[in-house]
């Protein structure tokens, strides 16, 4: 709660600080200043010291799960900050108001992960989307921007109509928005409750871009200026996935076997389209979108297996993943050259940046002792404890040896080809911060429980 | 016959009156203002049933806001007689059996809820004229701040959010 309510307030600071700080260049002092706020208010909820401890007739349900992956949005948005706050005043001029949004989107991630009511599903995913659609459109001079802010809006509206109309035939069926379900006696699931799953089930597929829901990922990914992509494909979608995985474990958790083979299906096709499609792709950004596609397949065993193994998977899978992605794009925001070509001999040029990027995308191919392997491993350990389909762990693991071929396109490029990558204010900072984020991916690959896995229990 | 009676005679008349003059007068400007006495009439009705908000609501929202909105596109596109677009026969007839199945659902509940009178006691009633505390202010209230204080205030975020992202895409200059 600590963090909805501090978020919220901070956001309304950052905003009143546009209007007295003429430098614009402060936005990140102040925004860091609330990072830090905010996970001082997540370590007090932690220690379940709230402003209420309320749970609101049953709207809200705080557990360690939730408050765990709060803690991991809001570390790595610091890193963001960190590594590419500079980068947004090249974007437009309301640096105060894109910092102001993106802690209005932390509100609606602290929502999503401890919501326990349909109600705070739709606010919460509401109140992530909208911030996006303006901050994909930011760069109001460039077509491409406008092009993917129009998209996304479309399609993210017409996507909440269909989570709406879910949610709608639910409450139809059972004459209440509160998540958990008696477990169903019949022997038919009720049309109802099929029909609204099913919305349900496209809607969340569609915010955390699983095929075949996908379409607008690569446009709109590409088309919104870099820093604010980076953004939208870590916390955002890691949030996405953690309310996606609290519906199907509260609300369907009694009913696998009705759904469990149709999220199957999607994360086959969310894994092969992926990955297939990112080989063929020359620029690194879009090559990221489509990477970015092909890990939602991945983090959607968390969906589909529903235990506990699973939870803890998706904490790690979050962890690693928006690390690793935030490094990858903070690098990328640095580069003149978006395609493959642009990275050709960094290693000679900055071979610091280029060793920390090996590292980074090294962890997104999942070797081991990266984060990204244990994530990969804890997923498909949780698929294979729930015991159903194992075929599906075989196309994973052939999706994951395709993987590695585009993200050592990248290596290759840096390390054994020869080219004048350009990059642009690479300062000392930078360096060290890029060095702890992927220290912490090492750490986390070496050690996941003592630093992340066991406070799951500890709170 | 009652006050009552009489008024919701009088009020039901203005309704079908108005909303047949919405589809029958060849201006669209005039359409609107028809359907704008189609709302009021509507809201006479919440009167009668003691739903005072529904009745405020009902006249700001539908009555003043959006029927404004709807006046400002007809003449932003400047519709007039001459230019009014044909639609094709097809889009007639999904128009046709779209409000042919809304008509069927209507009749439908109004039948169930007939016979559940009828099976029932003769004290329920199918609307409840002029009593009943379901429709007041003081009720909408309770629920908003006790039970669902929660999301009326997170709401707030989210309206936030999108004034501030209209001003940051509609300001001129960058």
């Amino acid at each position: 709660m600590n963090v909805i309510v501090l978020s919220a307030v901070w956001g309304v600071v950052m905003m009143f600080s546009g209007l007295f700080i003429a430098d614009k260049s402060k936005a990140k002092v102040v925004a860091a200043i609330g990072l830090i706020v905010l996970l001082v208010g997540n370590y007090f909820d932690l220690h379940h010291q709230s402003f209420t401890l309320s749970d609101f007739n049953g709207l809200l349900h705080v557990d360690s799960f939730g408050l765990i992956f709060t803690s991991i949005a809001l570390v790595s948005t610091l890193l963001y900050l960190l590594l590419t706050g500079s980068e947004m005043e090249k974007v437009g001029n309301h640096i105060f108001e894109y910092w102001a949004l993106i802690f209005f989107v932390l509100c609606g991630v602290a929502l999503v992960a401890v919501y326990n009511n349909f109600l705070m599903l739709f606010l919460g995913i509401e109140i992530i989307s909208i911030p996006l659609y303006i901050l994909t459109g930011a760069d109001k001079r460039n077509l491409k921007s406008n092009e993917g802010s129009l998209k996304y809006f479309l399609m993210g509206s017409f996507s909440t109509g269909i989570m709406l109309m879910g949610i709608a035939f639910i409450y139809g069926a059972r004459g209440t928005f509160a998540l958990e379900m008696p477990p169903i006696t019949t022997t038919h699931l009720p049309v109802m409750i099929a029909i609204g799953l099913t919305f349900l089930a496209i809607a969340l597929s569609f915010k955390v871009s699983a095929a075949p829901f996908h379409f607008w990922t690569p446009d709109v990914y590409d088309g919104a200026p870099t820093v604010f992509t980076s953004f939208m494909a870590t916390v955002v979608k890691a949030a996405g996935f953690i309310a996606f995985v609290r519906l199907f474990e509260v609300s369907f958790g009694g009913m696998t076997d009705y759904w469990q083979f149709t999220i199957a299906l999607i994360i086959v096709t969310t894994l092969v389209v992926g990955n297939i499609t990112a080989v063929f792709q020359q620029s690194i950004k879009r090559m990221l979108a489509y990477s970015s596609i092909a890990q939602a397949g991945f983090m959607l065993f968390a969906v589909y297996a529903v235990n506990a193994l699973a939870k803890e998977g998706i904490l790690l899978y979050a962890a690693a993943y928006c690390l690793a992605t935030i490094g990858i794009f903070a690098v990328l925001v640095k580069m003149k050259d978006y395609t493959f070509e642009g990275f050709n001999g960094l290693a000679k040029q900055q071979p610091l940046v280029a060793f920390l990027t090996t590292i980074f995308l090294l962890s997104l191919a999942g070797i081991p002792l990266t984060a990204g392997f244990l994530a990969k491993y804890y997923m498909v350990a949780s698929a294979m404890k729930s015991g159903t389909y194992i075929w599906l762990l075989l196309i994973a693991m052939l999706s994951a040896a395709v993987s590695v071929y585009y993200y050592f396109r990248v290596i290759q490029a840096m390390y054994f080809k020869q080219g004048d990558a350009a990059a642009s204010d690479i300062t000392p900072t930078f360096k060290v911060v890029l060095a702890i984020t992927a220290g912490l991916i090492i750490l986390l690959g070496i050690f996941p429980n003592s630093l992340l896995l066991d406070w799951f229990h500890l709170f | 016959m009652n006050v009552t009676e009489i008024l919701f005679w009088i009020l039901s008349a203005l309704a079908i009156g108005s909303a047949l003059m919405v589809l029958l007068s060849k201006n669209p400007v005039h359409s609107v203002l028809w359907l704008i006495m189609v709302f009021f009439a509507i809201s006479g009705h919440y009167i009668l049933l003691n739903a005072q908000f529904l009745f405020i609501v009902n006249l700001i929202v539908y009555a003043g806001a959006i029927m404004v909105l709807f006046l400002f596109v007809i003449m932003l596109m400047n519709l007039n007689t001459d230019t009014e677009p044909q639609k094709n026969k097809w889009l007639r007839l999904a128009g046709v059996v779209a409000g042919g199945c809304l008509m069927l659902v209507f009749v439908a509940a109004f039948r169930e809820a007939e016979i559940q009178r009828q099976q029932a006691n003769a004290a329920v009633r199918l609307v409840q004229m002029g009593e009943g505390n379901i429709g007041l202010i003081e009720n909408l209230g309770k629920a908003l701040f006790h039970e669902y204080v929660l999301p009326f205030e997170i709401s707030s975020v989210l309206f936030l959010s999108a004034m501030v992202g209209a001003v940051v895409i509609g300001k001129k200059g960058d």
